[in-house]
């Protein structure tokens, strides 16, 4: 039964994905898709109760399951090797080099080989990030198939390349699951290294300049991060004799040598999760198709860095390290939050946003208490949602109007009203009570208050926050008076996106359901951190309440949306203009008689958070916090 | 029951705003009186409110009526909140989600007045916000909790051991009533560059909801400020008349500033007390 379930939810996608790239018939491809979809989906439901378990791969074609990883871990260094040859990158060329010179010498002369051990393991901080990846991703998966067909559409490509998209976009899935649910540290690094080249590879998948650029920045800065992995290993295997998790985690609390190698762990993570100074890999992969911007952001690829991160933090509880981590954790949400204010490209609006909530993260992991642990696994839960969500709608959105610009949005909710409303509530998700994310960030602040600095940037950070996605809801809502026009998207469309929205809607009404029956049980003495009592979280210092509020706003929401609909056959004014004959609902009778057009845009104030101003002081900062970080776990 | 549910949140429902309503009518006289004028009657606001009820419906679109609706109700429910001895952080969040839909609304008409009152009612929000959270962890700091019952409880009057956070508190109080030199976003005075901003395109029923609304927030920010001498009810009522009074009358000798200015001048002044005020809490 587990050894099925395992199977099915690390190695079927590789195959699907198999299938998917030999088989190029479209019709196969969807049925493959949803297929395995729908059976990722069920085994990760069924994977509930079961933990925690650990189990030992058994052998695969008569050879040893470790044996297999490391030979397929090598077989993939060598190709990532071999891409920078391709792409005659000196930097890849070296940190490939590296981390085969340092995983050869690990493996062949340091470690003890033949011991039998559980390489799999599975706890509820696994489950949830395996209920995470399999549902959120493979919705965003199947939203995939009709936005690819519209994609290739403009492209007049000779040969579809859908088969190899889909192929990559599946393995992504099956690697994070493996990652999530790795317990040897090997596993871990080999389904690391996947998760890097499936990203290189979809972002490169339009084969433009600018993909083909942010690609191989893509590779070069996770290969960092890599490295850094490979070499924690080498650091850390004299002192624990053993590269499983669970051991290390034991063994690390209190001990100063284990130091220096988490500290290198926590810096593959940061690159991982695409943190300061190494933000513009994500930035970058925007030019991939919309999909492909969803998963990584929403469930894989940089979740793994965070999932690390959260995964380590009793190793390093009570240390510097962890003082550090949470403090760059701040900086991070606090700049990339006020880098998102000054753009207009809704996808880099969203990419600064999802940094900025990594960073929040880390900065929870930092804090190290069990409350702020469970600020973090619920902000991991809460975020991936309303992220897939966002990027799904301004994937569908720039498909119909050719353009990610917000500014282009204004009024989207005449052309599109369904896919404005979802996008609407998804931006609303990320900032109003008593949605989930607002509740992770109510935690979050209890939890920094009693570090100075954490909670400054925090709440600064929480103010840019609400700035930009109330300026973007109010641009989608911005619409002179009549009905909206329906919009006609295809079933594959609006059912990730439905689905979606119901989610963030219904994660947050049940957290304390989510938190009770999951979180609690993923955090060390999860159960202390909050009371939950009909629906209301409780700690010593505060209470948040879920249930009331959410009472009070369903309610509220109620009473307006009656008032709205009441109004919708009143007489409807024409905008103020200053006493100036209006023509038509956006024009004006200007001077000499002659129409003018009504332009206003938002405030972006660029001289102050704009990319080219505030860049180079953020990395700045974040190479001094680093250093600090990196110093003082010598 | 009664007592502790029923009462509380009448109180929060009906007398808030009654409250709110003659502290308006009270600052129109008091700012007619330092401009050397008569000033209409205290119940003026009232009249105003019930006039703009009665008239007909006519709004720029749906979206702001629906706005319109939930920024009053949700300074409502955050007043209910206080009443009730909620979490303060939590009650923050839910008057800023009435705040963001009034920008929200503001931004859904067309009408420039109207956009660019939005975006500054946004660098508001953006430049008081941190300052508040920073005045509740100090308030966390000194009582150990963000409940309003217990740090109402507290045995000595807050502003001894956070003085500069009340100064912080008052910057951002001028920010949130929109008082001079904060005043940005809309005016009490039509007849400037932004006409009337924020509220340009809120009229008739709604614009009454929008008045309202902001009854409700001034009560419950003067509610945070009687926090800082909550032993004795005279003490706090002290408190928070010669605080409002002083509100209005910076509000009287200043003129507006640039959201640059504010944004650089009450960050860098009011995080660094802050910060100063929250380094001698962890001190001693």
């Amino acid at each position: 039964m587990l050894g099925t379930l395992l199977f099915l939810l690390i190695i079927l996608p590789f195959l699907a994905a198999l299938g998917c790239y030999l088989f190029r018939m479209a019709f196969l491809r969807s049925l493959l898709v949803v297929g395995s979809g729908v059976v990722l989906t069920v085994c990760s439901l069924a994977l509930i109760g079961l933990e925690p378990f650990e189990f030992k791969p058994p052998a695969l074609l008569w050879l040893n399951a470790d044996i297999v990883v490391s030979v397929l871990d090598f077989a993939l260094l060598f190709l990532i090797l071999y891409i920078g040859f391709r792409l005659k990158n000196n930097l890849i060329k070296f940190l490939a080099a590296l981390q085969i010179v340092v995983m050869a010498y690990l493996e062949l002369f340091m470690m003890e080989h033949g011991a039998s051990h559980a390489a799999i393991r599975c706890d509820t901080l696994s489950l949830v990030m395996v209920l995470i990846i399999s549902i959120i991703g493979s919705l965003i998966c199947i939203y995939g198939l009709p936005y690819m067909r519209k994609h290739e559409q403009h492209l007049n490509l000779p040969r579809s390349r859908q088969p190899r998209f889909f192929a990559f976009m599946l393995v992504l899935l099956g690697a994070m699951n493996g990652l999530v649910l790795s317990n040897d540290l090997l596993y871990f690094y080999f389904f690391f290294e996947i998760t890097t080249l499936c990203s290189f590879l979809l972002v490169r998948h339009d084969l433009t300049d600018i993909a083909k650029r942010n690609a191989e920045r893509i590779l070069w800065m996770n290969s960092v991060g890599g490295a850094c992995f490979a070499l924690a290993m080498m650091w850390m295997y004299p002192t624990t004799k053993t590269l499983e998790l669970s051991a290390i985690l034991q063994m690390a609390q209190g001990s100063n040598l284990m130091l220096w190698p988490l500290a290198l762990l926590i810096l593959a993570a940061f690159t991982k999760a695409a943190q300061t100074p190494f933000q513009s890999w994500l930035t970058g992969a925007m030019v991939a198709p919309t999909p492909v911007s969803a998963l990584l952001h929403s469930s894989t690829m940089v979740k793994a860095g965070v999932y690390l991160a959260v995964r380590l933090a009793p190793a390093y509880h009570g240390t510097f390290l962890s003082t550090a981590v949470a403090l760059f954790g701040a900086f991070v949400f606090m700049t990339t939050a006020a880098l998102a204010m000054g753009q207009s490209n809704a996808k880099k609006v969203l990419a600064y946003s999802t940094i900025s909530n990594l960073g929040l993260i880390f900065a929870c992991a930092g804090l190290n208490t069990s409350a702020a642990i469970t600020a973090a696994i619920l902000l991991i839960i809460f975020h991936a949602i309303s992220k897939a969500l966002m990027f799904m709608c301004v994937g569908t959105i720039e498909q119909k109007i050719h353009s990610r610009d917000i500014e282009d949005m204004r009024g989207i909710f005449g052309k599109m009203p369904l896919v404005a409303m979802f996008a609407f509530i998804g931006a609303l998700s990320m900032l109003l009570p008593p949605f989930g994310v607002l509740l992770s960030k109510w935690m979050a602040i209890e939890a920094a208050a009693n570090n100075i600095f954490v909670i400054a940037m925090v709440a600064v950070g929480s103010a840019f926050t609400v700035v930009f996605w109330t300026r973007w809801a109010g641009v989608m809502s911005n619409f002179p008076s009549g009905r909206p026009e329906p919009d006609h998207q295809p079933f594959l469309t609006i059912a990730p996106l439905g689905l979606m929205t119901i989610g963030a809607i219904g994660v947050s009404i049940f957290a304390p359901w989510i938190y009770s029956h999951f979180v609690s049980a993923a955090v060390p003495a999860g159960a202390d951190a909050y009371k939950i009592s009909a629906g209301v979280f409780t700690t010593l210092s505060g209470a948040f309440w879920v249930y009331p509020l959410v009472v009070l706003m369903a309610a509220a929401t109620f009473l307006a949306l009656r008032a709205a609909r009441k109004s919708r056959n009143d007489p409807h004014a024409s905008p103020y203009l200053s006493g100036l004959t209006a023509v038509g609902p956006k024009t004006f009778i200007g001077p000499m008689d002659k129409p003018v057009n009504i332009q206003a845009s938002n405030y972006y104030m660029l001289n102050v958070f704009g990319e080219e101003k505030l860049t180079m002081w953020v990395n700045m900062g974040a190479l001094i916090l680093l250093a600090i970080l990196l110093g003082g776990a010598l | 029951m009664i007592i502790k549910y029923i009462i509380p949140v009448l109180l929060g429902v009906f007398a808030a705003p009654i409250l709110g309503g003659l502290i308006s009518g009270v600052d129109r006289r008091l700012t007619a009186w330092l401009q050397s004028r008569y000033g209409p009657p205290i119940l003026q606001p009232f009249y105003d409110v019930a006039k703009l009820f009665g008239k007909k419906r006519n709004p720029v679109n749906t979206w702001q009526v629906f706005c319109a609706w939930l920024y009053c109700t949700a300074a409502m429910v955050s007043v209910i909140m206080f009443m009730l001895q909620a979490d303060l952080l939590l009650i923050f969040f839910v008057q800023a989600t009435g705040a963001t839909f009034l920008v929200i609304g503001a931004l859904s008409a067309v009408s420039p007045y109207s956009q660019i009152g939005g975006h500054r009612e946004l660098i508001q929000i953006l430049t008081y916000e941190p300052m508040l959270v920073l005045v509740f962890v100090g308030m966390y700091l000194v009582t150990g909790s963000f409940e309003v019952g217990t740090i109402a409880a507290y045995d000595n009057p807050l502003l001894i051991k956070l003085p500069l956070l009340f100064v912080v508190l008052g910057y951002a109080l001028t920010i949130k009533l929109r008082k001079s030199p904060f005043d940005f976003s809309t005016s009490h005075h039509g007849h400037q560059e932004l006409v009337k901003g924020l509220t340009t395109e809120y009229s008739g029923p709604h614009l009454a909801l929008v008045e309202i609304g902001h009854w409700y927030e001034v009560v419950l920010v003067l509610l945070v400020v009687s926090l800082f001498w909550a032993t004795n009810i005279f003490g706090a009522v002290i408190l928070v008349a010669i605080t409002y009074f002083a509100e209005i009358f910076v509000d009287n000798i200043t003129a507006r500033m640039t959201w640059r200015w504010m944004l650089g001048r009450v960050w860098f002044v009011g995080l660094a007390m802050s910060l100063a005020n929250l380094v001698w809490l962890y001190a001693s």
